[in-house]
């Protein structure tokens, strides 16, 4: 991914460099065009000034017809020549071309100038050249002096236009900036960002707008699950607290005290229902804060230290194995306890005297991840598919459970953005791994 | 002592009360906030049982009305609203504990004891079981010149059974005393059975426990004559 202040100065340079190396290759050739007009409109007017010149004082003073046959004259540095011999050729000239001579062994290049003159009926060719080579000159140090000013403008645009689109954006990264700090709606900050670009006052606009609508949800959504929370409970402690009432009476035969001490698990069977089914709602509904940074080791030692005496009771071996211990930011520890307290305790319950449990944790790819095995029972394709839905108890003759156990790790580690995945084989055993975000 | 019990659900009021009354507390009651208001104004309570849910008022306004009244009763919260907002207000604004509904009689009992324990500075009586001697302050337990060796958790269930002696607990009831909320769906029978169990082998280990009952169907109970 690349960021947009980047992508938008690449495009300028980009731009800018198919428009001045167009520009560079282009121009040489017309500046020479431009000279050689020069050069030409020079050489017509040599021609002109000759030709009045011999109309004046005669063709004699330049070509004896005795003597020679043709006329020549350079001057000293070879810039410029002037020629006029008797022609024969059939045709009359009149152009102007490049040509290479031979003036005493060095060759120059010339921009020459034929033309047929016609004195006393004899055909003449008159020849005026100018040397081009100060022309090739100037083009190759013109083409110099233009690439190292553009490379200079090119460099100093391209910062230039860095450190605008820098300035310009500020309030677009500011913005989201603020978006990914925020761990809930309602802690999205309030206050506009200074800008003075429409679009991202817009941006910002909308996103308040949006925050506050979404805050609005979760604020309603928490106060139906209070309400429901006090609606179920106050009934079920009602009850709860008559049948303990009963329970406490000393006259009581053991049979009454027994069926009094069922109807209570009933009713807690009941009550850890609607806890569980509101935990699941608050949960999802963002009511519970990600702000803790704990070990990682600690908490699943904790966890180890809580259901030890349940595994040595079934004679299960149950141990952690830690590589790398971690820390793990911006996360709700009770919550994530609970997550893998349910799981532990569920491999627990599920594995057979003589079993084994293992719960590892280690860093893989910059995450983090703890796998939690066991030998246990296992389950088939149909139980691990419906693993993670409520109410689809594992094990049914699990009279306690309600069988929301891991419903809850799941809402919790989708909460937590953590990754969860099982595998699992009948009479093998099964395997949770949970892998937590990278920046966690 | 003197305990107000303001609870708009009539029938749990009245059983909190038959509760508090076998353990020889006086109570009161307040069904609406007013009535409250009225009462804690004019009268002077040692506890105060407070439900935040009321129908005409909001239950924390009235911990802060005792408290600007200069009311000396201490406050116990005990609410269906399990929001962990909810907890910290009333605490911040001068609650003693809180309790969240359903909650068991005894554990109630035992909130009140410690919060009138802390009160009036009461230390902790040493508690005799049989051969064994409890020094609550100091958590041990000793048998003869031995300290029994347990874990926290043995010595915690322990010390509940002896707080509530003679009294059988239900499995559901330690439970959630040593546990808390926060794994009650996970909530397994068995648990307090293994720990139990791991107690009495302790125990039985330096001499024997006959005080340590078992309850069939019901739960466990320490008697002390």
């Amino acid at each position: 991914m690349i960021r947009l202040k980047s992508k938008l100065a690449l495009f300028n340079l980009l731009s800018k460099l198919v428009f001045t190396s167009l520009f560079l290759i282009l121009l040489p050739s017309i500046i020479e065009r431009i000279n050689l007009r020069q050069v030409d409109n020079d050489l017509i007017r040599k021609r002109e000034k000759t030709i009045s010149l011999i109309e004046k004082v005669g063709i004699e003073p330049f070509i004896n017809t005795d003597t020679s046959d043709a006329f020549g004259s350079y001057n000293i540095l070879k810039e410029e020549f002037i020629s006029l011999e008797r022609s024969d050729a059939e045709g009359e000239l009149n152009q102007i071309e490049v040509s290479n001579r031979i003036i005493e062994d060095e060759e120059i290049t010339y921009r020459v100038l034929n033309y047929t003159l016609i004195v006393d009926g004899q055909k003449y060719l008159l020849e005026i050249g100018k040397s081009i080579t100060s022309i090739q000159n100037a083009k190759k140090n013109i083409s110099r002096i233009i690439l190292a000013f553009l490379v200079f403008i090119i460099l100093a645009t391209l910062i230039t236009d860095l450190q605008y689109t820098r300035i310009i954006l500020n309030p677009l990264k500011k913005i989201t900036n603020k978006l990914k700090e925020i761990s809930s709606p309602s802690k999205f900050d309030m206050t506009p960002v200074k800008t003075n670009t429409s679009d991202f006052a817009g941006l910002d606009n909308a996103l308040r707008d949006l925050m506050i609508q979404i805050d609005e949800s979760f604020r309603k959504e928490k106060e139906i699950t209070v309400n429901i929370s006090h609606e179920l409970m106050t009934p079920i402690s009602v009850l709860r607290s008559k049948l303990e009432n009963i329970l406490l009476q000393n006259d009581i035969d053991s049979e009454t005290a027994n069926k009094i001490e069922e109807s209570l698990k009933t009713l807690h069977r009941l009550q850890s229902l609607v806890n569980s089914l509101l935990l699941i709602a608050r949960i999802e509904s963002h009511q519970y804060l990600r702000d803790d940074t704990f070990s990682i080791q600690n908490l699943l030692g904790e966890i180890i230290n809580e259901l030890i005496p349940l595994a040595d009771d079934k004679e299960v071996n149950l141990t952690a194995e830690f590589i790398s211990d971690y820390m793990i930011k911006k996360a709700n520890r009770s919550l994530v306890f609970s997550m893998f307290y349910n799981v532990v305790n569920n491999a627990v319950k599920n594995t057979d005297r003589g079993g084994k449990i293992i719960v590892s944790g280690n860093v893989v790819h910059g995450r983090f991840r703890v796998i939690i095995t066991d030998t246990g029972k296992g389950m088939n394709e149909t139980q691990l598919s419906t693993l993670f839905s409520r109410f689809k108890t594992r094990n049914v003759q699990d009279e306690n459970g309600t069988g929301i156990g891991l419903a809850i790790s799941k809402s919790i580690a989708d909460f937590h953005k953590i990754e969860v995945s099982v595998s699992s084989e009948i009479e093998k055993g099964t395997i949770f791994t949970f892998i937590f975000p990278e920046n966690s | 002592m003197n305990v107000l019990i303001v609870e708009d659900e009539k029938s749990l009021a009245n059983e909190i009360a038959s509760f508090l009354k076998s353990e020889n507390f006086l109570c009161d009651f307040a069904f609406t906030g007013n009535d409250a208001s009225e009462k804690i104004a004019v009268n002077l309570y040692d506890f105060i049982l407070l439900d935040l849910g009321l129908p005409d008022y909001n239950g924390l306004d009235l911990i802060d009305e005792a408290k600007k009244a200069g009311n000396e009763a201490s406050i116990i919260i005990i609410t269906a609203r399990g929001a962990v907002e909810d907890k910290v207000k009333g605490l911040d604004l001068g609650a003693d504990d809180y309790l969240a509904k359903p909650f068991a009689l005894v554990e109630l009992l035992s909130r009140i004891n410690a919060v009138a324990r802390r009160k009036f500075n009461v230390v902790s009586q040493d508690v005799v079981l049989g051969d064994f001697f409890m020094k609550v302050q100091s958590r041990k337990l000793i048998c003869g010149e031995k300290e029994v060796d347990l874990t926290k958790k043995e010595f915690d269930l322990l010390q509940y059974l002896v707080l509530n002696h003679n009294k059988v607990l239900t499995r559901q009831q330690l439970y959630e005393h040593i546990w808390g909320n926060i794994l009650d769906d996970q909530y397994d029978s068995n648990f307090i059975d293994v720990h139990i169990k791991n107690l009495r082998k302790k125990l039985n280990y330096h001499a024997p426990s006959p005080w340590l009952e078992t309850v069939r169907g019901v739960g466990y109970r320490v008697s002390i004559a």
